[in-house]
Parts: C-alpha cells; structure tokens; sequence
C-alpha cells in the first residue's frame, strides 16, 4: 500500500470534484430526492417520528452513499480514457489500485456529507424526528458502513477498467443493492431463495448496524445477533472485497498491458 | 421540398450512425440486459417498499405500473440527454458542428433510437408488471396502452433534447438527466399519487409528460379507451408539441453561446 499515492489520489479527485461542480447534482441532490420518494412512501405507513419513518431516512441516507460510490467507481476510470490520463497512471510505478483506493476515500467523504445532509434535510424540511439513540455507536457505524460501500466500489472499479460500458454496468448494478442491502425494507421482506445474496454485501450488514444504533428496540433476524455480529461480519467481508480487489487490479494491470487494450473505448 | 429531404436523409443517416455506435460499444444482448435489468429491479425495489410501508396489494400495482412507465427515464431521457456530451468526450463534436447538416438534425435522428428503445422498454415493463408482479391486466386496452407508451416516448424525447441541447455547453448534460429522471420520482405520481404534493409542486408536475403518461397509463390498464383518456393523452400531445418546438429553440440557442464563449469542444 502507497499512502502517499494515496494520499495524491486522494487530493487529485477532491480538485476534480470541486472543478467541475455538476458532480454535485448526483452526490447531494440524488440521494436527496430518493429519500423524498421514502418519505412520502413511508408516511402514509405511520407519524413521521415512527421508526419506519426513521428507516427510510437511514435507508435514503444509504442508498444516497452507494449511488455515489457506485457511480464514482464507474467513471473515475471512464473519465481517464476520455480525458486522456489512463496511460499517464499506467506509466507510473505506482499501482492502479492505490490510484482507486485514494479516489474511493475522496468518494467516502462525500458519502459522509450525503448521509449528513439526508439527515438535516429530512429534520428541517419535513419535520422528522431524526433522534438516534446511540450516537457514540451510530457515527463509527455510518463510517464502517461507507468504507464497505467503498470497499465494493474499489472492486468494481477493477472490473470498470476491463470494460469499455461502465456506465452501463453502473446502471445495471444501481438498483439491486438497493434492493439487497435492506436499506429500505428488512430483507426478511424478499423472497427466501434471495436472502442469502444480501447476506454477501457488506452495506447490508452496515444498513442493520446503522438501525440497531439508531432506532430504540429495532428487531430483526439479523439485529438479533448483535451490532458487534454487524461489525464482525462488516470486517470480513471488507477484507475480502479488498483482498478480492488486489489480485484483481493485479491481474487486470498485466492482461490489459499483454492485450493493448488498456485506452480502448 | 429539396430542404425537407435533406434534413431527412441526415435524420436517417444519424439514426443509423447512433445505432451502428450503440452496439460498438455494447453487444446487443448486453443492450437488452441493461433494458431489462434496471427496470425490473427498480419495479421490484419500490414494489417491495409499497408492500412493507402499507401491506396494500393495490397500493403494489399501483407503485408497478408507475415505475414500469418511469422506466423511460432510464431509456430515453437518460440516453437522449447525453448525447452532446458523449459525441464530446469521443471527440466527434468538431466534426459535427463543421458539417453543413445542422445540429438539430444530427441530434435528432442519434436521438431516434433511444426514443424508440423507451418505447420497447416501458412495453416490456408491463410485461413485468403482469407476469412478474401479478398485476391484473385481464380489462386493459390494447390500443390505449400502445397510443399512450408511444406518446410517451415522443413527449418525453421533446423533453430530454432540451436537456440535451444543454450538454453543448455543459461538460456533459448526463447529470442534469439523472436528476430530470430521479424528479419524475417525485414529481409524476409514480409512488404515490400526485394530489400528495404541496400545491406549487402539483402545478410543475402537470408540466411533466410523465406525469400525464403515467395517470394515462393506470387508466388504460384498467381498460380505459383512447377517448375515456382524452385529457392526458391531449396534455402529452400539447407537451410533446412545445418541447419538440422548445428543443429546436434551445438548441439554437446553446449553439450560438457555446461558439460565442469557445465551449464547442470543452469537456
């Protein structure tokens, strides 16, 4: 791991973000308006300081962070070939994947203000009780929640730099972890057969840990064992994503090299 | 006569161009998937938390068939509205604005396709509707339903050029879409009904085409004749009107400032 590559990396997407300010629109008003759609969804269902009104902010919050990292992770490699820089990385000694890493905490910290933001809107403009009961243990969640989302995202990015549709990967994959993670309803609401999927990403642990810290009583299979089982299972399954992102962006740096295919779009 | 067949051979060429471009890029299988998928995980997504906020059975159907018409959004205003943008990136844009063609047209026929895919898409949403998620269609009006996804798909291609023609500017117009899309989540009545939102709110949302297809939509499939869906269908008719004028408009419009201001090619 180079920290001071990513640490550049890390700099050099802040100064892209903040250069080309329509990343705004995706990174804040997005998750925005989805959590809108909750609200307006979940309100009919109960007062708007009932824990299932609270579950689709927390939920919105979410999906708001995957949004972004989702879509991040697709065009940050997408971007390099547009703009030219992909072979310029490529060239360097430094490994792609501390490049990515670097870009993917930038993408943590916007996630971080998204969730925020969800929260403050939801309080001031529809009135919410957003009241969390254990904030001392729902700030680290929400962070370990974020590096899972950017865990995945780093992943992803591996397989974006094979391809020349990210963005049409990014569109396939946008909707099923919102369904899978339980962000917005308790997986026990999908169909049996297709539990054990949300039990392989990450944020689905993380979206269970945020509501345990959050809502008073919250009670699910899956609360059931504990907010440390969350955090354990969040652990693991992060370092599998990463483990999983190495040998890939390894292998893909040497077949794109062997293949000349690295800028093709 | 000679102006009218000129701008339809570049229609033509363009369409096939945007086509031929499409499945470079994408095999077309792979097309199909990122048609199907996306539509039918957002049915499922919002199906699911219409069932778990309310446990209502017709509060599901209702929430399907919104989201089988908003799949448009993915198709067509998403694809439509990126078009400047991307003919940026790939660096075709230069090449475009010195042919003697006229931006319009170009755009127009690359728009073609996508508006014709919104067209099969929200069609195949339905599809979903009735065999994935058991909505009832035993009354539903063929012909409505067909007149009101084509309407649709035309009024909202109105609608996504302008947003389009903003990506001349623009680095790219494919947020300003994404955002158009996610509004018409709110806006349109596809998760819950329109009569929900303040008043001011109501009133942009009746702007909309969505809006329109969407209530045009839910009559048809409960068996409502083109006549009995004679207001919505005549609001998408007067809409698709004024955003195909307005597109023109716009485009002009972002042409002459993006030449002024030397943003022709800036990305």
């Amino acid at each position: 791991m180079n920290v001071k590559a990513i640490t550049a990396a890390f700099r050099q997407q802040g100064t892209q973000f903040l250069a080309d300010p329509q990343w705004i629109i995706p990174s804040i008003i997005a998750p925005f308006m989805f959590t809108v759609v909750a609200l307006y969804m979940y309100s009919g269902a109960g007062e708007l300081d009932s824990p299932i009104v609270l579950t689709a902010v927390l939920g919105g919050g979410v999906l708001g962070m995957w949004g972004n990292m989702l879509f991040s992770s697709g065009f940050t490699i997408t971007y390099d070939r547009y703009n030219g820089t992909m072979e310029p990385i490529m060239l360097t000694p430094t490994h792609l994947i501390d490049v990515i890493a670097g870009r993917s905490v930038w993408n943590v910290f916007i996630g971080m203000i998204n969730a925020v933001l969800v929260f403050i809107s939801a309080q001031l403009i529809f009135g919410v009780g957003v009241s969390v009961a254990d904030p001392l243990l729902f700030f680290p969640m929400l962070l370990m929640t974020l590096f899972s989302l950017a865990s995945i995202g780093l992943m992803l990015a591996a397989l974006f730099v094979l391809t020349r549709a990210s963005y049409v990967i990014t569109t396939i994959l946008e909707f099923p972890i919102y369904v899978f993670s339980g962000a917005l309803f308790p997986i026990t609401a999908l169909p049996e057969a297709l539990r054990p999927i949300s039990y392989i990403f990450a944020p689905t642990w993380g979206v269970d840990a945020l509501k345990t810290a959050a809502i008073s009583g919250y009670n699910t299979p899956m609360a059931s064992f504990g907010i440390w089982f969350d955090v354990l299972m969040m652990f693991l399954l992060i370092a599998v994503y990463i483990i999983a992102s190495y040998f890939l962006f390894m292998r893909i740096e040497r077949n794109i090299r062997e293949s000349g295919t690295l800028a093709r779009y | 006569m000679t102006f009218v067949s000129d701008r339809m051979r570049v229609i033509k060429a363009s369409c096939v161009l945007s086509v031929h471009d499409t499945f470079t890029v994408i095999r077309p299988a792979v097309w199909v998937f990122l048609m199907v998928v996306p539509s039918l995980f957002s049915m499922f997504f919002f199906y699911m938390i219409a069932g778990y906020a309310t446990g209502d059975p017709d509060y599901q159907d209702f929430v399907v068939i919104g989201n089988a018409v908003q799949a448009i959004g993915m198709t067509t205003i998403y694809s439509v509205a990126s078009i400047p943008g991307d003919q940026k990136h790939i660096g075709t844009m230069g090449s475009i604005y010195m042919s003697p063609s006229g931006l319009f047209s170009i755009f127009l026929g690359m728009s073609l396709f996508s508006i014709l895919a919104g067209f099969i898409s929200v069609a195949v949403s339905l599809v979903f509707a009735a065999f994935v998620f058991g909505v009832s269609m035993a009354s539903m009006n063929v012909i409505s339903v067909a007149v009101v996804i084509l309407l649709t798909a035309i009024s909202v291609g109105g609608i996504s050029m302008i947003i389009g023609s903003v990506g001349l500017y623009l680095r790219t117009s494919a947020i300003l879409a994404n955002v158009f899309t996610y509004l018409g989540l709110i806006l349109c009545g596809v998760n819950f009904p329109v009569t929900d939102l303040p008043g001011w709110a109501q009133k942009i949302a009746h702007c909309h085409p969505l809006t329109h297809a969407v209530e045009a939509t839910r009559g048809a499939v409960g068996g409502s004749t083109v006549t009995d869906l004679a207001d919505p269908i005549l609001m998408m008719i007067l809409l698709g009107i004024i955003f195909a004028v307005g597109s023109v408009l716009t485009f002009r419009f972002f042409e002459k400032l993006s030449r002024k201001k030397g943003r022709l090619d800036v990305f």
